[in-house]
């Protein structure tokens, strides 16, 4: 069975975009675009990895993984997305139990190298 | 106290009065300026982020084109996606820098200092303009260095100077010219180490040396100047090494190449 991804992201524009790189890459692909939409979609399909966007409409991405955790259901790779390049907001993403933090736009031979990588370990 | 006396006083108590109130005025003016100016921050945060989301897709969907995900392109359509993918990365190197600049105005930065090597940080800052150097024949050269100690900075926020200065360097100096990176010692006792980037290129006029490290300024800035850029690198740099209580400047003269110097101290005060 192919590796599922939950993109998290609430730009409509990335989503579409990654959907081709994924599909083509031989993943199965589903999307969120808020905190709410997220935890259900991490709860009912099982993602294997999520990409997660930090910033969302609702708040904090990082918050999903709190109320992914206590629901017994976080992917076994989640890997963050920011804008910002800080030493503190990578600190946070650690922290909060993500394998890695990725500076937006991932180059995607970079995005594909890093999922296939933490699937594999 | 006699008649004149008591007008005296009455006037003086007046003109106290209206002092005062045009002080009032003079710090609401201030502290609107001030609300103003926070608002066109954030506005300039906000914005940046926005640009920032579609150009990710912009580029996201040209690299799938470009690596052949969809189907093998042919030559001409190869240039063409590669012309979406360098002006997409152009667009975004600008964003990247408003954004900078967005924080270090709102000082939000903050240092994270590590001891590291200069002359290895200008090796590196120098290897990757080599390509974009060697377009125009360009040299870049650290002429010494190797006997400097460590420094205790921020790697990445030097870097990023350096960068802006060699990058700088690069685009104002013509075909066929030079660039160098030097260090020297300063302070009674060498505690201040001085970083030069110098180049054979058009120079600055003197008028202009501290115009260039103003926000937003360009020596040319009409439409038609031949660089285009946000006019903020060198805003950046500056505030960037006040941050680490160092100095930055130029020594220049028209047709004559420019040099531009900053100063970091080896150990930072109070440390």
């Amino acid at each position: 069975m192919a590796p599922r991804i939950l993109i998290v992201e609430d730009s409509a524009l990335i989503v579409d975009a990654f959907k081709v790189l994924f599909v083509d890459a031989g993943y199965d692909v589903d999307a969120a675009s808020t905190i709410a939409e997220a935890v259900e979609a991490g709860t009912a399909v099982r993602p294997d990895v999520m990409l997660l966007d930090l910033t969302l409409p609702d708040g904090n991405g990082l918050d999903i993984m709190q109320a992914l955790k206590e629901r017994d259901s976080l992917p076994r790779v989640t890997l963050a997305m920011t804008g910002h390049n800080d030493a503190k907001s990578r600190h946070s993403c650690i922290e909060a139990g993500c394998a890695d933090v990725l500076l937006k736009p991932v180059p995607i031979a970079e995005l594909l190298r890093q999922i296939k990588r933490h699937l594999a370990s | 106290m006699t008649m004149s006396e008591t007008d005296a006083w009455a006037a003086l108590s007046n003109r106290i009065k209206v002092l005062e109130q045009m002080s009032e005025e003079g710090q609401r003016t201030i502290d609107e300026l001030r609300a103003r100016d926070a608002l066109k921050t954030q506005f300039l945060s906000n914005i940046s982020h926005d640009l920032r989301t579609p150009l990710a897709a912009i580029i996201t969907h040209a690299e799938i084109l470009r690596d052949g995900m969809l189907g093998t392109l042919n030559a001409k359509q190869a240039d063409s996606v590669s012309g979406i993918l360098n002006g997409g990365h152009q667009l975004l190197d600008m964003i990247d820098e408003i954004l900078t600049y967005v924080r270090t105005a709102s000082d939000q930065i903050t240092l994270v200092r590590t001891e590291f090597s200069l002359p290895e940080l200008a090796d590196q800052v120098r290897l990757l303009n080599q390509a974009l150097a060697a377009r125009k024949h360009l040299t870049i050269e650290r002429l010494n260095g190797d006997d400097l100690p460590l420094v205790y900075a921020d790697r990445d926020k030097i870097k990023h100077v350096l960068a802006n200065l060699i990058g700088n360097a690069i685009k104002f100096t013509d075909d066929g010219g030079r660039i160098w990176i030097a260090f020297s010692r300063r302070g009674s006792n060498g505690e201040t180490v001085c970083v030069e980037v110098g180049d054979t290129g058009r120079g600055i006029a003197f008028n202009h040396f501290e115009l260039i490290f103003r926000e937003f300024a360009q020596v040319d800035a009409s439409p038609s100047r031949p660089h285009h850029g946000t006019g903020l690198g060198l805003a950046i740099a500056r505030k960037l090494v006040e941050l680490h209580s160092g100095h930055i400047w130029v020594e220049s003269e028209l047709g004559k190449g420019s040099r531009f110097f900053f100063t970091l101290p080896l150990q930072p005060a109070g440390d």
